[in-house]
């Protein structure tokens, strides 16, 4: 805003957003310092075994000792490297396919059932197949990740392209627009909120998709720090692990919210 | 008067799986070179239909289209893209036509200043209002300098009072440009506010049912409104759409 001449009404209006806004934030705030703290105190007095409820300070203290020999930013490094993988592969190759299928509409009917099978189908059940094509190492869990995630980016980006404005595209085939034209001008553009959607769907599709990987086959990441402490019962290890992923899943979605940020200021149809 | 536009016997046949659906059916019209012609007809009779066949954008089943010049079609929405700046919108079938030069842009930014949106060229679509956006949409026909403007209802969207003024415009901005245009409305006496001819069609499949020249001349939309000639054209178009 250029010119700070507000009514006296709307200052006030403008005092109570903002202090509604820090009353929330305060909430959450105090919301996660009331689960830690009462998490703390029932494990710490003997009410519940903290063997198996784990606890805040022996969080804190189990990724203390993980930071200081360094595997933990070992763990957190191999599943970021195969998440992020698997989520560009997963959203770059989805974006392409829909283009195809965009572009032609006999390959997208010939294509069609495929789709929606692959799609139904849980897509674990191929975890003995990755394990035999793959082996036990980072390919099979990225392949697993782009898996999961490849056929949503596909429909979601498909049906956003199909969904272009029939009036618009006549629009353009009356200046006499060839169909990259519409492609690059049109569709694409107006696309941009589901490209977004499927984004923001597509980080969590990674993470299930590499964790889902981690549980199966691997012998590193969080998801094996889970599985592993798990099986050998060190809950502090799994409840650790899971923070820690949490974190990671929180910031990757954050950058996404950045990009459309950035992406679609103005769009809104 | 030279002919820019002529439809001979022109027979258009929509296919889909459920059948076919025949949406004009020798339609024989022509316009001549700096003339404005309103097209009305009920609805559903294939309008739409005639002006993609006169863009190019249909081939007729049977007939030819002959035209001598290029086309701006100006549609009921004014389709404006939401994401571009109205000057980029403007600009667009400049883009398209691979005529984006220097020289083709000054001279659509001039269109622009002459006809009141020199102000609105940073802003986008939706910070315009419904009038000045369909203002932004014929500028946008205009950028490219075609000969003949195919307007499918253009005003249909706009409420009545912003929908009479924008009339007046366009009606202005064609007439000054010296353009040809072939209108297409539901609206009688927006038709005979605008036009040199009025051709009325008859339900689908379309013909050519009636064809009147009417007499007004130079007379710009609202002042034909007050005359006594426009309430007895209403009349007798009414009754040969209503027959
Ligand atoms: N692509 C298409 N495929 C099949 N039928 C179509 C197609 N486009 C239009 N029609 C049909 O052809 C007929 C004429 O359509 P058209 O849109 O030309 O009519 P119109 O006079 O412009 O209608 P309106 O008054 O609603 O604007 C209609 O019955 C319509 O359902
Ligand atoms: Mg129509």
């Amino acid at each position: 805003m250029k010119h700070v001449n507000y009514s006296q009404e709307h200052a006030r209006f403008l005092r109570r957003r903002k202090q509604n806004l820090a009353l929330v934030w305060a909430l959450r705030i105090g919301v996660l310092a009331l689960l830690l703290g009462l998490w703390e105190l029932v494990t710490a007095t003997g009410w519940v075994d903290p063997f198996i409820m784990s606890s805040p300070s022996r969080i804190a203290t189990t990724l203390a000792g993980l930071a200081a020999d360094g595997s933990l930013f070992y763990h957190i490094g191999v599943t970021l490297w195969e998440t992020l993988a698997g989520f560009a592969i997963a959203v770059v190759l989805g974006f392409a396919v829909a283009l195809a299928l965009w572009w032609s509409d006999t390959l997208r009917r010939v294509l069609e059932p495929y789709i929606v099978v692959l799609n139904a189908l849980p897509k674990i059940a191929l975890g003995p197949l990755i394990i035999i094509w793959f082996g036990t190492g980072s390919e099979a869990i990225v392949f697993m990740t782009v898996l999961v995630g490849v056929i949503i980016a596909i429909m979601h980006v498909l049906s956003a392209f199909i969904a272009t404005e029939e009036s618009k595209i006549l629009l353009m085939r009356s200046m006499g627009a060839n169909k990259w034209q519409i492609l690059c001008k049109l569709v694409i553009p107006s696309s941009y909120p589901a490209v977004i959607s499927m984004l923001k769907v597509n980080v969590g599709m990674a993470w299930i998709g590499s964790i889902m990987g981690e549980y199966i086959v691997s012998r590193a990441g969080l998801g094996y720090l889970i599985v592993y402490g798990g099986q050998v019962f060190k809950l502090d290890l799994v409840m650790s692990a899971t923070f820690v992923l949490c974190l990671l899943a929180a910031g990757m979605y954050a950058l996404v919210v950045l990009l459309e940020k950035i992406l679609v200021k103005n769009t809104d149809n | 008067m030279e002919n820019i536009l002529t439809f001979r016997d022109v027979t258009h046949i929509y296919h889909t799986v459920r059948g076919e659906l025949v949406a004009a059916q020798e339609l024989s019209f022509s316009v001549s070179r700096g003339e404005f012609v309103a097209i009305i007809g009920p609805s559903g009779c294939g309008k739409t239909t005639l002006l993609s066949l006169a863009a190019g954008l249909l081939k007729p089943s049977a007939g030819s289209v002959e035209s001598s010049g290029s086309f701006g079609y100006m549609l009921q929405k004014d389709e404006l893209f939401p994401w571009r700046t109205i000057e980029k919108n403007i600009f667009l079938p400049l883009e398209v036509k691979r005529k984006n030069t220097q020289e083709a842009r000054r001279r659509a930014l001039a269109l622009a200043e002459k006809y009141g949106l020199a102000d609105f060229l940073k802003s986008y679509p939706k910070q315009l209002s419904g009038g000045m956006r369909q203002r932004a949409a014929l500028i946008r026909t205009l950028a490219t300098d075609p000969d003949i403007l195919l307007l499918d209802e253009p005003f249909s969207a706009l409420d009545y009072q912003t929908r009479l003024n924008v009339c007046e415009d366009v009606a202005a901005i064609i007439r000054s440009e010296q353009k040809t245009a072939l209108l297409i409305t539901h609206d009688i006496s927006e038709a005979i506010s605008l036009a040199d001819r009025v051709l009325v069609l008859s339900a689908r499949p379309a013909r050519v049912a009636h064809s009147h020249t009417l007499d007004f001349g130079d007379v710009p939309p609202l002042k034909r409104r007050e005359q006594p000639a426009f309430s007895a054209w209403f009349e007798r178009l009414w009754g040969e759409l209503n027959a």
